[in-house]
Parts: C-alpha cells; structure tokens; sequence
C-alpha cells in the first residue's frame, strides 16, 4: 500500500428511489459523490486509490430508469440500466448493430457484463472502451437528466479526454440512442489484445459501411479520445478497388489519431495495427452489406 | 485383487475443494485475530529518513506499529542460502514491496486506513534495475558490503560467481560455431492463492500458518529470527491454493509473527495479489551461448556465460544459477564444457524456486542454439538432438549421476505426436525442443504409518500437498502395500509438531524420495503384522504371509482387522511402522550431492503466425515425460499439462515491466497477463514414457516440472519457422513478433533486443 | 464508521438472513466474514480472475465488484449452495472425476461460472464452454480437464462413471 494513498476509507452509500432524490444527493456530495449502477469500474478505482467518494448513489433503484431496451420507429433505446450481457444477446441488436454486439460481448467475462452498464462504459471514458467504436459509427446519442433540465448529446461529442467526459457533476444519463439503419448496412468490429482471453483493447475500431458507400469508422485506444472519421466518397465500398487506393483513403482517415507507448504496445505498432485492422473490419464490413455473414 | 498403482484414484480431498469446504490459511478464523497491513514505498531503492506513525496511531482499533526500530537490534536476518534478508527494512528499502513498517488492528479496515497514514520521509535512491546495471562498477550497491566480509565480491553487485565444465572449449577445433545472447525475463508465479500468513503466541513460543511449501525450514527461519528453540515453534501448513516454488521460503511470516509477540494475539497477514507479485518472482537472465558444432552434427563444445538477476536478496536464488548452470548443457553429449555465471543483486523483488528452478531460462538459450546450429548446418532439428542425446548410463556431465533414462524414446515419441516431418502449410512453423531438471541431490525425509486398530491407516508426513497431488499418491502406495482401501487411508500433512521431518517438498522429489519412505514405513509395518500373525497361530513367522490385507498361515487366513481384533483383544493397540529416506550431503560436490533421478521432458509445437499482427496461436501441443512410472496416470497429466501452459504463459505474455524508480508497472492482474481458457492450444496431448527405470517406488521417477522446462524453446522454434527470423528475448509477444517480421521484412538482421532482463 | 452501515435482507443458499454492513464492504467480503462462507475466494479484488463468482439472481457475476448493500433484496447462491444435502451436484462430481481439480482454489469460482453456463445452455459447444469460464483463471491446470468435466456434466454423463470416491476424504 502507497504512502501516498488518500485517507478517506469508506463511503456512505445511498440507494435513492427517484430522479429527485439523486439529484438532492449529487446537490450536497457535489464531486464527493460517486454514481454507481455496475460497479465494474467503480469499485477497481476506489480500491486503487484512484477516487476515494464520500457518497456512493446506487441508481438500481431509481424506478424510472429503465434496464430493457426499447425498439421505436426510428431508434433502439437502450436504458441506462441494461447490463452489457443482456445487450450483447438482444435480437434486435444483433439485427440491427451485429457490430455493437460484437463489442459488447468481448468487454470482461460473462461475470462483468452481468453488471456493467453502458452509460457506465461510456462516463469511465477511457479511450480503449471496447463499446465506443460502435455507438460512434452507428451515431449514438446520449441522453442526460440534471435536476432542471434534459439534453441529448451526440456520442461523438460526449469525450473531452481520459476519464472526462461532457456529463455535469449532477447529470445522470438515462438512455442511449441508436438510430435505427435506413437500408441495408455492414458493420464490423475488431480489436487487438495482447492474448486471445479476455483482456484491455491494444487498439479497437468500428467500420460501418452504408448502401450509399458512405464508410465511417471509429478508433480506439489511439488517442485521448475515440476518433471518428468518415469517408463519404463511396469509393470503400466499391468492388474491385486498387489495394494502394484503399491503403490511401484508410490512412486519411485515421490522420486524427494520435497513438501512444505504454505498457501495452507501442505506438509504432498501434500505428501499424491500425491500418492492419480497418483493412480487416472493411473487408468484413463489406461482406455484411452483401449479405454475408463477416466473420 | 485391487492394484491401486497406475490406477487413476480420485483425488484425496477433492470434495472439499468442489463443495468449498477446504480450508485454505485465508479462510481459517480465530478468537481475537488481528489483521496486519504492511507499509512500503513506491520506488525500488529509497533511503528511510523517518517513520511518523502518529496518525496511524490515531486510527480506532490500531494496537501496535512496528518498525525495525521495534525489533530486536541487529534486526534478525533470514534466508535459505545467505541470511542476508532482514525482517523489515533497515535504513534502506531494497526493492519495491520491502515493508518499512507494519500495522496490526482489530479490522482490516482499520490496519488499510492505518498503514496509508503512516507517513514516511524517504529519499528515492538511483537503483540497480538490470544485468547491464548490475554489472556497472558505478552502480551502488545493493547489498551492504558487510554483509559478506570474507567475500572478494562484496564491493560489487555479483553475489555468486560460478564455474562449471570440463575439456577446454579454448582450444576445440569447431566446423562451424554459432554466438548468441538470449534474454528471459522477471515473471510472478501468480498462484491464485494470494499470500496469507497468521501467527500467534502459543506455549512459551510462537504458531505460525502458512500455505508454506516447507514446513520445516520455515520452522528454523522463525526460531532463528525469534531466539526460540525448535520445539516451540509449531508451523500448521494447510494445503496451499497454488504454489510453483513462490510459496517455498518464508517471506513475512517473521515479521508477523513479531507482531504476534508484540500483541500478545492471533495476528493475520494477507497480502493483496500485488503484494504477492512484489514477493516472488523468477530469476530473470540473460545468457550467452558460444556453441562448435562439427559438420556432421556433433556438438564439440558449449561456452555459456549466464547473467542472473536474483533480486534485492539471495532467498534461494543462489541454489537456483547453481542448478541450472549445472545442466546449462542439457541431456547431450558434450566434449567440452564451460559454464560462467553470476548470481547479480538488483533493487528488485527477490527471485526465487519457480517451477523448473533456472531451468527454463537455461534451455530458452541452449534449445534456441541448437536450432540455430541445426539451420546452419542445414540439418533437421530432431536428428541433430538425436546425434548427441546422452545415452543410458552415459556420463555426460562429468562426475555426476549418468544419463538414467531412454531419452530418445521421449523425443521421438513427441516428433512423432507433432507430426514432425509432415508438410505444413504457410504461416505456420513446427518446434520441439529437450529440457533436463536435476531433481534432490540431498534428502532427510521421514514418514510414519499407522495401522489402526480397525485396519484404517493414517500416514503421517512432512511432504505438503499444493494441488500436485502427493496426499493421494502416498494414500495409493499405502493401499497397495497394506492391502488397505484407498478411502480407508488419511494423509496427514502440514503441522510441524505431529509429522515428522521432510527436507521440502520441491524439485519434484516428493513421489520418489518420500514415496520410498512411505514404502519402508509400510515395510516396518508389515513385517511387525508378520510377527503378530506368528505369534497368534503361534507358527514361525516364515510361515505367515500378507498380501493385499490378508494374512495367510497354515492355520488358515483373516484380513486385517480380523488380525488386529484378535491380538489386541479389548487391550486395543496399533501398529506403527517409520520409514525414512536419508541422503546426506556429499562435501566437494558443487551441488552437494549427485542428483537421485534426472527429470526429462520433451516439448513440441505447431504454431500459427498472423503475420500481420504478430499474434502466434498454437493449433498443435505436446509434451512428453519420462516417469518411470506414473503411479497415478491422471495426476501425471493434470501436472504436465498445467506445467505446459504455465510454460507458454512466459512463453507467450508473461513479463514483468518496471519503470526507471523500479516501481512494476504492470502490477496486478490487469495488465499481467497468464493465459486464459481461451489461450490454451488447440489441441494438447500429454504422454509419458514409462520404462520402470525410476529409483522411487515401483520404479517411479519424479514429475511435476517437466512440462516447462522446453515450452519457450520449442514455441520460439516453432515461431522462427514460421516467421522465417529468430526472436532470441521472451516473451513472444504478439508486438514482438511483429517487430522481428519487420526487420526481417526490411532486411535488417534480427538483433536480440536487450529487454529489461 | 457506523453511520456508514446499512442492515441489508438477503437470502444466502436459501436461507434468509438479515445483517448489518459497512457500506463500502463487498459482497464477497461479508460473505466470507460475516457468514462465515469462505467458500467464495479471493484473489485479484478487481473482476479479473473469477475466483469470487457467485450467483447474484441467478446471474454469475464477481462477488469482489458488488458491494454487499447491493445485494439486498437479492438471491445469493454461493459454493457451498450448490450440493443438496451433502450430496455432490453432477458437475461437482464431474470435475472430480475428471482430473479438473489440483490446489483448487479457483475451483468455487469455476464451478459457479459452470453452473452458470450450462443453467442457460444445457448443451455447450467448446466455444461456449470456452467463454462462459473465459473470467476464470487456473494456474495450476491447463483448463482442458475443466472443459472436459463441463462437457461431461452437459451430457449427463459423469457422476455415474469413473472410479469411485473416497467415502471418508482425508486429510486437513
């Protein structure tokens, strides 16, 4: 144990009802209170000395935060309590996001997903979140509550750095927003590990290919915050396309990243694995727009 | 008629284990037990200015804080080859986890919050983190000079310097000679049983339990450190949750059970998996191996100068260079020989027995040499190893026990299981490779059997059970001798004040040397059955036979417990029968003794490269070991398969990072990585050869480490063909496989990266 | 700190308990010290290597991640749960006969996570057998007996077959 450890042991901890009740609580503690509704992440950090709450809200009892997934005529909401592996199994996120599902499956084991949430992924904001690829491709929206007021934030906007996202102190999300695909799409998720069991994302990436040829992609774990990028030309999905030419436009496309060295890789190889790795989720992408199955 | 060797017996206290019974140090609870936190610093090598424990104090329910200034003065030193490791630290931390002072409290709420507010003034220190630092005359020293007065080395970082070999390498005239330097890096044992320790005063003296592999030498470490004769200090042992060597020699016990004395209370010490990782570790090396070969094949000399970084203190790594430089050559025929080590201290976690004790390290670099050798001579690699593997009774290590096995027959039978020869398709490479393991080479094991009066039989020994299964090996040789049904057997283990003296349970010793004991004991009690038959049909005792638990006269039969009611009447009685198993230490000889047995293993491998990402699969595993005789042929594999993942977890992606302060950076489990059940190979085969011609019971010889004593040689040849480059550094990592198919790629020659050895 | 302590109700292997925690203890924590069901393991504390897996309403999650107050209202099935009456369950007799257990200390957890998995798929593949215990380390074995003892409780083969157990275990 460090010296330098915080003092500060135990918390109090508060399972508010409503809406209202938390945001009382989030009022008194301020940025001594911790949101919980997992804990997967949460529970790491206070043990690491990483952040010592004086005030634990426990959501799982807020009735109207919803753990089902709601299916509209133009989106998929999936509530802030829904746990990964529910996700991960839905059938209309297999229909609809095959990718998100991908994703989603390969955060943790089994015994993680039958915890964590998404908001949680999301608000812990570390660039390697194996689910963020994703939601940016499919332009996932996510929906906060603060005491007086409701907005929706597009995902691609939520990140500011590391740990740091846009949701106030007294916010609480409530639900994440995927629009539903217009017409026939491929998506396809990959990530690199340093072992084929589970294990932290060297780097991972979303592409996302619609009938229109627009191609996006997102990558992860290659800068402070998941990029996003997107080629509208069509000339990705186009059949017959020159490798060097495909080489070129995925190389434009990841320029915004900016790679890193630590314990994990390096950032020569996290450069060379990029590209490596969006060839592959193209191809596959590809494939499920043709109708095949992309593995 | 049962046969309960080479019989499959269920394991002997499975059912705890399955049902969650068992017992481990962690889930034992006492009356009044406190709980222990340790303090230590976030550096490698820092100079303790103050210790302010005024705060800590402060914290409801702390009873006691220790610091060295607490212990007796000089402050005890311990350790298994040099006593150079004191209780707590001493003016100096020499290594990131070196504790600088220890809370006790009712809770261990109370001892975390305790020990975080315990502020110490210190000043990090430059520190020794690497061979190449080691070995620099302008590094400090990690070690106080004065620890080893008469010692030519004691103002450098080498604690040991080695010699071993014979002919002269100097002058052998060599076709072709082949000079490389290969590294293999600090990895943990990451047993999934943390460290637990408890002690409490007992009797004038002081009981400790601990998951510790070596009852008795953890007995003399604590009497030692508290000025307390033997008889006082009772060591309870319980089963451990995994051990690999990490749990062999005491480590905190001494200071816990200090702070036992000092309360006058149970005290419990458990570490947190990052403690326990700061405790133990393997001794990182890097080797260089200057081999001659002649055109046909034959190896005329091996030069091997091998650098070893044990750590901050000796604990057994000194026993582990002499080990492993001993074998450096392997199971081959070597004209000449010349072996060079040094034993280095570094500001780092002290190294000590991990499974294959140096082994590993050694034939990383002399596997890899010979596949190299093989290449350039443009030979296959099994037939090259076939050219020079020692024969049976073939002395090819001068002086010592001959070759006590038939070594082709392993490595044929894994080249045949590999598939070796067969066409492979691209991307994929093929290796095999040998590993050699001396076993015990001085032994003073005892055991007691007690036949009960109802016929059951209790074994009493100091060998302690880990999970390799010695509690139910030793209850089937009792079955077998005694005619006594294995579940009417109990194995009594683990307490130092009912079970008689073992050595260690280490080195894989336990089947063949306490195994021979428990046969004498059961011997002893056979033969005193023999008498009390006699003298109840009152014939002489040559006429009285017993086999299989019946006891046959010419007066007619009964079993044992008929036997045992008889004579002893309502009188009641046992039978107690001692066996033992003594090999003193032989003077003069470098490892104080030949070795009993030598642990032969064969692995091979087929691998898969994405030459994209570098990430190697392996589609294809085997392994082989010569037992002699598996007594129990399902324990033999569950070891040897479990050692071969173990294997390819340093193969593959084990490696312990530090930074420039000589912090680890990667502590914990979330960035240590040991293979998964996702990791393992596609297909793992396990064989064994078994020709009788073991010196433990029924012709048995030792297992248990075998299984990864080649895995890093045989996967990195098998990577080296696929990727058509060497990589001479572990671990394979998937960057670092990559980074060779660049070089090569770009036409650089492959350069063995100095890694953080 | 008692005013950071909640009185929980839960239900623990069937049996209702009621109990007063600290509010930043976990689940496995209380379990082990407060019921005295040292069963559940623990290990890395961070839901990295499955050895406190307990079930949670009937879902396998880290026991080491959940803190306890969490676990009111809850249904807690631990190791020592599983067997009835002292009689092992087929899968528990299944990694015994199959050679799947040595130190055993991550045997709870696997078990847990097994019971897991084959509650919700009666029939695994290796892949799926490989995944549900994917959160489960083992250092002592080379996982492969683990799958084979979880395959061979799937096809209800197991129990039946294999050498006998020991009616009285030995050992401490």
């Amino acid at each position: 144990m460090s010296v330098d450890a915080p003092p500060g042991f135990g918390f109090r901890l508060d399972r508010p009802r409503t809406m209202e009740e938390a945001f009382d609580l989030l009022a008194r503690y301020g940025p001594r209170a911790r949101l919980l509704a997992g804990g997967t992440d949460l529970l790491v950090q206070v043990r690491a000395g990483k952040v010592a709450p004086e005030c634990v809200i426990d959501l799982k009892k807020i009735g109207t935060l919803r753990s089902d997934i709601v299916q509209t005529d133009s989106f998929l909401e999936i509530g802030a309590l829904a746990l990964l592996s529910d996700i991960a199994g839905d059938p209309r996120v297999l229909e609809f996001f095959p990718a998100l599902a991908e994703a989603v499956a390969t955060v943790g084991s089994i015994q993680i997903r039958n915890r964590a949430t998404l908001p949680g992924n999301i608000c812990n904001a570390s660039p390697a979140a194996d689910t963020l690829p994703a939601l940016l491709v499919h332009e996932a929206t996510v929906s906060l509550q603060g005491r007086s007021a409701k907005r929706t934030v597009p995902l691609s906007d939520f990140f500011l750095g590391p740990g740091r996202t846009v949701r106030h102190d007294d916010e609480i999300v409530t639900s994440v927003r995927l629009p539903l695909p217009k017409g026939r799409e491929g998506t396809a998720f990959e990530r690199l590990t340093r072992r084929r069991g589970v294990d932290l994302a060297t780097i991972n990436l979303c592409c996302r290919v619609e009938q229109s040829g627009v191609t996006r992609f997102a990558f992860g774990a290659v800068g402070p915050r998941p990029v996003v990028a997107a080629d509208p030309s069509g000339k990705l999905a186009q059949p017959g396309l020159e490798a060097e030419e495909r080489d070129r436009r995925i190389r434009e496309l990841v320029k915004e990243t900016s790679p890193i060295s630590d314990v994990r890789a390096s950032r020569e190889y996290r450069a060379a694995m990029l590209l490596v790795l969006s060839r592959r989720a193209l191809e596959r992408a590809l494939q499920r727009l043709g109708g095949g199955k992309g593995e | 008629m049962t046969d309960w060797i080479g019989r499959s017996a269920q394991r002997l206290g499975g059912k705890e284990r399955v049902n969650g019974a068992q017992k481990y140090v962690g889930d034992i609870r006492m009356e009044g037990m406190l709980h222990a936190k340790m303090v230590a610093l976030n550096c490698g090598h820092a100079r303790i200015v103050s210790v302010d424990t005024t705060g800590a104090r402060a914290v409801p329910g702390v009873l006691c804080i220790l610091t060295a200034h607490d212990l007796p003065q000089p402050v005890p030193r311990f350790g298994p080859t040099a006593q150079d490791r004191p209780v707590m630290a001493v003016g100096e931390t020499k290594f990131f986890g070196e504790p600088v002072a220890a809370v006790a409290a009712e809770t261990e709420d109370a001892a975390r919050e305790a020990a975080a507010r315990v502020r110490v003034v210190h000043e990090k220190l430059p520190g020794v983190y690497t061979v190449d630092h080691a070995l620099d005359p302008a590094s400090p020293l990690v070690q106080d000079p004065s620890l080893r007065p008469k010692d030519p080395l004691r103002a450098t970082n080498i604690l040991e310097e080695l010699s071993y070999g014979w002919g002269d390498v100097t002058s052998a005239h060599a076709d072709a000679v082949f000079d490389n330097v290969y590294t293999f890096p600090m990895v943990t044992h990451f047993a999934i049983e943390p460290h637990v320790f408890i002690a409490a005063p007992e009797d004038g003296g002081v009981k400790v339990w601990s998951p510790i592999q070596h009852p008795f030498i953890l007995q003399r470490t604590i009497a030692d450190c508290l000025g307390l004769p033997l008889a006082k200090v009772r060591i309870i042992a319980p089963d451990s949750g995994g051990a690999f060597g990490g749990k062999g020699y005491p480590k905190f016990e001494p200071l816990v059970a200090f702070l036992a004395l000092a309360t006058g209370r149970p005290v419990r010490l458990a570490l947190t998996l990052e403690e326990t990782f700061q405790a133990g570790r393997r001794m990182a090396t890097r080797v260089r191996v200057r081999s001659g070969f002649q055109k046909d094949g034959r190896i005329v000399f091996q030069d091997i100068q091998a650098d070893c970084l044990i750590g901050a203190y000796a604990d057994i790594g000194l026993r582990v260079v002499e080990k492993a430089s001993y074998t450096a050559c392997g199971p081959y025929r070597v004209p000449h020989a010349r072996i060079h080590s040094r034993a280095l201290l570094s500001h780092t976690t002290p190294s000590t027995a991990f499974r294959g004790f140096g082994v590993p390290q050694m034939s990383w670099a002399v596997e890899s040499q010979m596949d190299e050798a093989a290449l350039g001579l443009g030979m296959d690699r099994v037939a090259i190893r076939l050219a020079n593997l020692a024969s049976r009774g073939e002395e090819f290590i001068k002086g010592d026990l001959p070759c006590d096995g038939d070594w082709r027959e392993s490595l044929q039978k894994a080249a045949a299981a590999i598939g070796w020869g067969t066409p492979l398709p691209k991307g994929r490479g093929r290796g095999i490779a040998l590993g050699l393991k001396i076993s015990a080479t001085y032994a003073a094991s005892y055991c007691i059997v007690r036949l009960h009066y109802d016929g059951s039989a209790s074994l009493l020994t100091g060998t302690t059970d880990m999970g390799q299964g010695a509690r139910t090996v030793f209850a089937q040789i009792v079955a077998q001798e005694l005619g006594v049904p294995v579940d009417r057997v109990t194995v009594v283990m683990g307490d130092t004040a009912v079970v008689p003296y073992d050595t260690s349970t280490s080195a894989s010793r336990s089947t063949v040397i306490m195994g021979s004991a428990v046969l004498r004991a059961c011997g002893d009690v056979k033969e005193q059955v023999l008498k009390l038959a006699a003298e109840l049909a009152n014939v002489p005792e040559a006429e009285v036979s017993f086999e299989n638990g019946i006891v046959r006269s010419a007066k007619g039969q009964a079993s044992l417990p008929t036997l045992l009611r008889d004579y002893y009447g309502t009188t009641r009685g046992e039978v107690i029968g001692v066996g033992s198993f003594l090999k003193r230490k032989t003077p003069g000889h470098p490892l104080a003794g030949k070795t009993v047995f030598y642990e032969l293993s064969c692995s091979a491998a087929e691998v898969v490269v994405d030459e994209e990402t570098g990430m190697a699969t392996i589609s294809r595993y085997v392994t082989v070991c010569d037992v002699g005789k598996a007594l129990n042929p399902q324990h033999v594999e569950m070891q040897d398969s479990g050692a071969a993942v173990m294997g390819l977890g340093h193969s593959l992606m084990e490696h312990i990072v530090l930074d420039e302060d000589g912090q680890i950076v990667n502590l914990g489990a979330l960035d240590y990585r040991i293979p998964t059940i996702k990791d393992i190979p596609a297909v793992m085969e396990s064989f064994t050869v078994e020709n009788g011609d073991g010196p433990g019971p029924y012709g048995a010889k030792g297992v248990g480490e075998g299984g990864l004593l080649a895995t890093a040689a045989a996967v990195g040849s098998a990577v080296r063909e696929a990727i058509g480059t060497p990589i001479r550094d572990l671990p394979l990592t998937p960057e670092r496989i990559w980074q060779a198919i660049q070089e090569r790629g770009a036409g650089r020659p492959p350069v063995g990266k100095q890694a953080r050895a | 700190m008692d005013q950071d302590a909640i009185t929980i109700t839960l239900s623990v292997n069937g049996v209702s308990r009621s109990l007063r925690v600290q509010a930043s203890h976990t689940l496995l924590k209380v379990l082990r010290d407060q019921l005295g069901l040292t069963g559940t393991k623990e290990c890395c504390s961070m839901g990295e290597c499955g050895a406190c897996t307990v079930l949670v309403n009937g879902r396998a999650v880290n026991s080491c991640l959940m803190l306890a107050a969490e676990a009111d209202g809850c249904e807690i099935t631990t190791i020592e749960g599983l067997a009835v009456d002292s009689r092992l369950t087929a899968l528990q007799e299944s990694f015994l006969a199959e050679g799947a257990v040595q130190c055993g200390f991550c045997i709870p957890g696997m078990v847990m996570s097994a019971q897991y998995l084959l509650d919700h798929n009666a029939h695994p593949t290796e892949e799926e057998i490989k995944e549900g215990l994917a959160g489960n380390l083992c250092r002592c074995a080379g996982y492969s007996r683990i799958i084979e003892a979880v395959r061979a409780a799937s096809s209800g083969v197991g129990a039946s077959t294999g050498v006998a157990a020991p009616s009285k275990d030995a050992g401490r």
